[in-house]
């Protein structure tokens, strides 16, 4: 790959990045904009996932798994003078491959599966679980144990296990750790 | 002007396997490609997701890892991706090898984390194939599918819709067309 031909461009410039020391990011990941990302301890950033603070900050609570594809951030300007809300993801998110997060919190626990889509300003509450392909509008506010699936059904999951789905989650993280070489230093 | 050749879209391997210089591999060494295979731009395969869990047995042997195994004749569409699954097992996480057989034809944009996938399977476009699915022999699986984790699909099924069902049977005679050998020449630089 070394003798790649260098873009023209002069590269981007890196966003304020206030990592912990404990993250595994994917020399491939990719950090955009010009607001601050902040990323807790213990977690994975997968190759080819991408977060854009362009218009607005980011902030990833510890233990969450962010796959590749996936983007999280702001995409669009903003219509009106305010400024975009900051997209506030809470610990233990696992965000699959290809999903769009723009929402304004996804709750502790959380699942977003593949190719799902979380509008701008959402709020998901604890330990939701949005299924592949699944969208949540603009602005939408889910409450805790909200599942959606198929063709956007609904129900709210009252099995009580969500601790044991937090100890998966951090399980996979000390997995992930061994397998994704981690290169900080790109990054900060 | 550049002096030098244009170079094709296609690297080709001794074994013809012809892939894409835009596609992104990770992991090739845990990669096993049975040759005259395809894969194109934006592919992903994630070769790096090894399996971590080790059995108890020590009678078996530790040979090389393999993490994505792939059959002959196999043709991988823009910007789909190949992921090994991973499930807690007695206490631990680990990812297992996502075997696919000859023959199979995966549409744009599906991803693919299943554990194993027959010959002649044919997957549409934008499908998600949930973890540890297994997909046997001649089964077409629609555009837009969503297969849910850990289903079993049996053999000349044609399976659509969000969560993935059977919707009917392939015919006999309609297996003829799902053999991809003409496909694979059809690719060139």
């Amino acid at each position: 790959m070394s003798n790649k031909r260098q873009s023209m461009m002069p590269p981007a410039p890196k966003p304020p990045t206030s990592l912990s020391s404990s993250i595994v990011i994917a020399e491939h990941a990719s950090l955009t904009g010009t607001k601050l990302i902040m990323i807790g301890s213990n977690t994975v950033i997968h190759p080819r996932a991408k977060l854009n603070s362009a218009y607005a900050p980011i902030t990833i609570g510890s233990t969450c798994i962010i796959s590749e594809r996936s983007q999280i951030g702001i995409l669009k300007e903003p219509e009106d003078e305010e400024e975009a809300e900051p997209v506030v993801i809470e610990n233990g998110v696992v965000v699959e491959v290809g999903a769009i997060v723009e929402a304004r919190r996804v709750g502790e626990g959380s699942v977003i599966e593949v190719n799902a889509r979380i509008g701008k300003g959402a709020v998901l509450g604890k330990h939701c679980k949005i299924g592949p392909l699944c969208e949540v509008a603009e602005g939408e506010v889910l409450p805790d144990f909200t599942v959606i699936f198929g063709n956007g059904m609904r129900r709210i999951d009252n099995s009580g296990v969500e601790d044991l789905k937090m100890k998966m989650v951090a399980r996979q993280v000390e997995v992930l750790r061994k397998l994704i070489p981690s290169n900080i230093a790109k990054f900060q | 002007m550049s002096k030098k050749p244009v170079k094709g879209e296609y690297i080709e391997t001794d074994t013809g396997n012809k892939v894409s210089r835009r596609s992104q591999i990770i992991g090739t060494t845990n990669i096993i490609l049975g040759g005259k295979t395809v894969i194109q731009a934006e592919v992903i395969i994630r070769g790096d997701l090894l399996r971590t869990y080790t059995s108890s047995n020590p009678g078996e042997k530790q040979g090389n890892p393999v993490a994505v195994a792939i059959g002959r004749y196999c043709f991988f569409s823009r910007g789909c991706e190949l992921r090994p699954p991973g499930k807690l097992y007695k206490g631990q996480f680990s990812h297992y090898p996502l075997k696919i057989a000859d023959h199979v034809f995966i549409g744009p944009g599906s991803i693919i984390e299943a554990a194993l996938i027959g010959s002649h399977v044919n997957i549409g476009a934008n499908c998600v194939v949930g973890k540890f699915a297994i997909i046997k022999d001649y089964v077409r699986i629609l555009d837009g599918t969503v297969v849910p984790p850990n289903m079993v699909i049996p053999s000349f099924s044609i399976v659509a819709g969000r969560p993935g069902r059977v919707v009917g049977e392939i015919a006999e005679g309609e297996v003829d067309g799902m053999d991809l050998r003409e496909v694979y020449r059809e690719v060139r630089n």
